[in-house]
C-alpha cells in the first residue's frame, strides 16, 4: 500500500473545483498538490512524484490526449480523468491511451473516493488474489482455479467466451474498461472495431449473472464508455 | 434537314403531275360522253385535289398542266394550243382562280396544324420540365433536372451558372476557364449575355459567331444565373421553333430557380423566428427556474457559515442536504436546457452502435433507482428482441427522462411497464405508467416545450421543466423514429417510440456452447 498520506495531484484550471477536491482529498487524509495548467501540471508530476493525478479534461494550454501521453512518459501512477457530460469520444480516447478511470462532473465525495481507492490498488486484482475463489457482487463468485462460476450455491455454466470475458473484469475489478480493452483482451486485435460482440456476450452473461438483466447489479454499463465491475 | 424537305416537294410535284395525268386519262376515256365542260370540271377536280394535298407550287404545276392539256386535248382546234374560243380563257381563268383559292386555304390550314403540333410539342417539354423542377429536391437536383431537358431540346454540352459563380470580385462577370468558355468569340457572347440580359451566341442575332448559346436566367428580381449550351454540331442552325422552346425552357428554369431561392428564403427566415422564440424561452427559463433553487442553495449555505453553533445537528443536516438537492435539480434541469438547445438548433450528434435495447435500458433504471423506489417498475423485452442501432447515451436519456416523468405524476404504489416489440422493421418501446393520464386532446401538446399539465407551475417542487417530452422526440426523432403518447384503457398514459432498424449489416455474433 502507499504511504500514510498519499500525495494526489490536481491537474484543474477551475479554481472552484480545485478547491472542492482539495478540501475532500484533505479531509481524507490525502496530501494536495495543486496546478492550474497543464504545463504546471506535468512539471508537477515529473517533479513531485505524484501517488494519484486527477487530470481535468479540457485545460486551456493543452489537449488533454497530449497530456496523458506526456504524463504517462514520466509517471506510472494512475490518472483519474474529470470531464463534462458529453465528452464521451475524449474520455474513452485518454482510457485506451493509458488512463485508468474517469468521473463525470458533476460527481460527489464518495464516488470521487472510491475511485481513487480502486485506482490505487494499481489497478489489477493481484494474480495471487485469484488462487482463491473470490466473492464479487451480486452474491457472484469465480475459483479462477477450477474456472468455475457460481450464483450463490448454484454453478453456473458459461462459454468460454463469456468466462474469459468475465475474467477479464475480474482481474480489473471496480475499474473501468473501453468497449476496445475488453474486445482486445478476448477477442483479440483484429476484432476491436466489433463492439456488438461485446454487447451481446456481456448482455449473456447478465443474463446467466444477474437476477435482474435490466438492472445488473455486477455488471456495470458506463454509457458510452466500457464496462465495470462492480467491487462487493 | 434541307434535303428531306427537297425531296418531299419532289414528291409532291410528282403527285401533282400524276394527278393531272389520271384526271386527262379519265376525260380521254369519257370523251365521247363529255361536253367540253364536263371535261373541263373533271380536271378542275385534279387541280382541287393537288391544290388541296400539297404546297403552292406543286398546285400550280397541276394548274398550268391541266390547263395545257384541256388546251391541247379538248379545245378546238384540237391537237394545239391555239384557242379559236376567247370564252375558254373564262374556264382556264376560273381554273386558275380555283387552284390558287384552294391552295392558300389549305396552306394555312397546314400552318395553324403545324403551329399546334409545334405548341403541343413545347407546352409538352415545358410541363414536362417544370413538373420534374417541383420535385427535383436539393439545388443541384434542380439544376441537373433543367439541364437535362434543355438538353433534350438541343443535344450537345449544357451547364447552368449561378450568378454567385459567375459575379467576379469586381462585380464584372468571371467566366470559368476552358470548356464552353474556351474560345474568345464564347466568352464575348456570354458577356453580352450578361450584360445585356439578353441572349446571344449560337443561334442568336448577336454573337451568333460562337460554338455556344449563352441565355441570362432572368427574373424580376435580377439575373439568377445563366444557361451555356454547346451544341453537338454548331454549324448547325437552330430553327426558329428550337429557339422559341429553348428559351420558354430558359425562363422556365429561371422560374424554378426562383422559387427554390424564395423557398430557402422563407425557410432561414422562419428558422430565425424560432431560434429567436427558443431563446426567450430559455432565458425567460434560466432567470425563473434557475433562481429559485440558487436562493434556497445561497440562503442555506448562508445560515450555515453564519451561525454554524446556534444550529443543531438536525438541522444543519436538513440545510446540507437541500444545498445537495437543489444542486441536483440545477444540475438536471441545466442539462435539460442544454440537451434542448441541441434537440432544437439540430446540433444534435448522434452515434449509432448495434447493441441491445436492455442496456441502455439497465443504465436510466440504475440511475434512477432512488426515485423510482416507490413504484413497481416491470422490463418485458422478449429475449430474441433484435439488436438496435443506437446512441446509448441518448436513447438512456430518453428512457430516463420518461421514467422520471412517469414517477412524478404518478401516485406511489402505482405500477410503470415498460415493453418492447419488433413491428415492420422497427422495434416499438412503451414506457406506461397508471397516473391520471394527459387530458384528452392533449396528447400532442404534452410535447411542445415548456408544457406543464394542468394545475401544475413549474416553481412546484416536484414539477419537471417541462422539456423532457419535447427532448425525447427530439431524440427519437433524430435516430429516424416516432414518438408519441395514448390513453391507457383503465387509466394511466402510454408512451410509444420506434426505433427503426436500419443501417449497416451486421455480421452475426458467433454462438459457441457452453464447455
Amino acid at each position: 500500500m502507499a504511504a500514510p498520506t498519499p500525495l494526489a495531484l490536481v491537474i484543474e484550471d477551475e479554481p472552484h473545483m480545485r478547491r472542492f477536491l482539495r478540501a475532500t482529498l484533505r479531509g481524507n487524509d490525502f496530501q494536495v498538490v495543486e496546478a492550474g495548467s497543464a504545463r504546471e501540471g506535468l512539471a508537477q508530476a515529473a517533479g513531485r512524484n505524484p501517488e494519484i493525478i486527477l487530470l481535468d479534461l479540457g485545460l486551456p494550454d493543452k489537449d488533454g490526449r497530449e497530456v496523458t501521453r506526456e504524463l504517462r512518459r514520466t509517471t506510472k501512477a494512475p490518472i483519474i480523468i474529470l470531464s463534462a457530460r458529453g465528452q464521451e469520444h475524449e474520455k474513452v480516447a485518454l482510457l485506451d491511451m493509458g488512463a485508468d478511470d474517469y468521473l463525470t462532473k458533476p460527481f460527489g465525495a464518495a464516488e470521487l473516493l472510491a475511485r481513487i481507492r480502486v485506482a490505487l490498488r494499481h489497478s489489477a486484482i493481484p494474480p495471487e488474489a485469484l488462487e482463491e475463489p473470490l466473492l464479487l457482487a451480486g452474491e457472484v463468485s469465480v475459483d479462477a482455479v477450477r474456472r468455475q462460476v457460481f450464483r450463490g450455491k448454484e454453478e453456473i455454466h458459461l462459454t468460454p467466451t463469456e468466462y474469459k470475458l468475465l475474467l477479464t473484469l475480474v482481474r480489473h475489478a471496480g475499474r473501468v474498461l473501453t468497449h476496445r480493452q475488453l474486445l482486445q483482451e478476448v477477442w483479440g486485435a483484429n476484432f476491436v472495431e466489433q463492439t456488438h460482440y461485446l454487447r451481446v456476450y456481456m448482455a449473456q452473461l447478465r443474463h446467466k449473472l444477474e437476477r435482474d438483466p435490466t438492472r445488473p447489479r455486477l455488471l456495470l454499463t458506463e454509457p458510452g464508455i466500457g464496462y465495470r465491475l462492480r467491487v462487493a | 434537314m434541307r434535303s428531306t424537305a427537297g425531296s418531299t416537294s419532289l414528291r409532291e410535284y410528282a403527285g401533282a403531275t400524276a394527278g393531272v395525268l389520271v384526271a386527262t386519262a379519265l376525260c380521254l376515256l369519257l370523251r365521247s360522253r363529255l361536253a367540253t365542260v364536263d371535261v373541263a370540271m373533271l380536271l378542275l377536280v385534279g387541280v382541287v385535289v393537288a391544290a388541296a394535298r400539297y404546297r403552292l407550287g406543286p398546285a400550280l404545276l397541276a394548274t398550268a398542266l391541266s390547263i395545257a392539256v384541256f388546251d391541247f386535248l379538248f379545245v378546238p382546234p384540237y391537237n394545239t394550243f391555239n384557242v379559236v374560243e376567247p370564252r375558254y380563257f373564262l374556264t382556264f381563268g376560273v381554273m386558275l382562280v380555283v387552284a390558287l383559292t384552294l391552295t392558300r386555304l389549305t396552306a394555312r390550314i397546314r400552318e395553324q396544324a403545324e403551329a399546334a403540333a409545334e405548341r403541343e410539342q413545347r407546352t409538352a417539354a415545358l410541363y414536362a420540365m417544370d413538373r420534374e423542377l417541383a420535385d427535383a429536391g436539393a439545388l443541384s437536383g434542380l439544376l441537373k433536372t433543367a439541364e437535362q431537358h434543355l438538353a433534350l431540346v438541343v443535344p450537345g454540352e449544357v451547364r447552368i451558372l449561378l450568378a454567385e459563380e459567375i459575379r467576379g470580385r469586381d462585380g464584372r462577370p468571371a467566366w470559368p476557364t476552358g470548356g464552353m468558355f474556351e474560345s474568345a468569340a464564347a466568352r464575348v457572347a456570354a458577356s453580352w449575355a450578361w450584360e445585356l440580359e439578353e441572349p446571344a451566341g449560337w443561334g442568336m442575332p448577336r454573337g451568333g459567331e460562337a460554338d455556344a448559346l449563352f441565355a441570362p436566367l432572368k427574373r424580376p428580381g435580377g439575373l439568377l444565373g445563366m444557361v451555356a449550351i454547346r451544341p453537338q454540331d454548331p454549324d448547325r442552325t437552330l430553327s426558329e421553333n428550337a429557339r422559341d422552346t429553348l428559351l420558354a425552357l430558359v425562363d422556365l428554369a429561371a422560374v424554378g430557380l426562383e422559387r427554390r431561392t424564395l423557398a430557402e428564403r422563407g425557410e432561414r427566415a422562419r428558422s430565425e423566428v424560432e431560434a429567436e422564440q427558443l431563446r426567450t424561452a430559455l432565458l425567460s427559463s434560466l432567470s425563473h427556474d434557475l433562481r429559485t433553487p440558487l436562493a434556497s442553495i445561497e440562503g442555506a449555505a448562508s445560515s450555515l457559515l453564519e451561525s454554524p453553533s446556534k444550529l443543531g445537528g438536525e438541522n444543519e443536516r436538513e440545510l446540507l442536504e437541500s444545498i445537495l438537492e437543489e444542486s441536483r435539480r440545477m444540475t438536471r434541469l441545466v442539462t435539460n436546457l442544454l440537451d434542448m438547445v441541441r434537440v432544437e438548433t439540430g446540433t444534435l450528434a448522434v452515434h449509432k452502435s448495434w447493441q441491445p435495447l436492455e442496456e441502455a435500458l439497465g443504465v436510466a433504471l440504475l440511475r434512477l433507482e432512488d426515485r423510482l423506489h416507490a413504484h413497481p417498475v416491470s422490463a418485458r423485452l422478449p429475449s430474441d428482441l433484435p439488436l438496435v442501432p443506437i446512441d446509448e447515451l441518448l436513447v438512456e436519456q430518453v428512457f430516463i427522462n420518461l421514467l422520471e416523468n412517469a414517477a412524478r405524476y404518478t401516485d406511489p404504489g402505482t405500477p410503470i411497464e415498460i415493453s418492447a416489440r419488433p413491428e415492420n422493421g422497427s422495434v416499438v418501446v412503451e414506457v406506461a405508467d397508471r397516473g391520471p393520464g394527459v387530458p384528452p386532446g392533449e396528447e400532442e401538446a404534452v410535447f411542445e416545450r415548456f408544457y406543464q399539465a394542468n394545475g401544475t407551475a413549474s416553481t412546484d417542487a416536484g414539477a419537471g421543466s417541462g422539456l423532457g417530452l419535447t427532448i425525447c422526440r427530439g431524440i427519437i426523432r433524430a435516430h429516424g423514429g416516432k414518438m408519441w403518447l395514448e390513453q391507457r384503457q383503465g387509466g394511466g398514459a402510454s408512451v410509444r417510440f420506434t426505433l427503426p432498424l436500419s443501417g449497416p449489416p451486421l455480421d452475426e455474433v458467433p454462438a459457441e456452447p457452453v464447455t
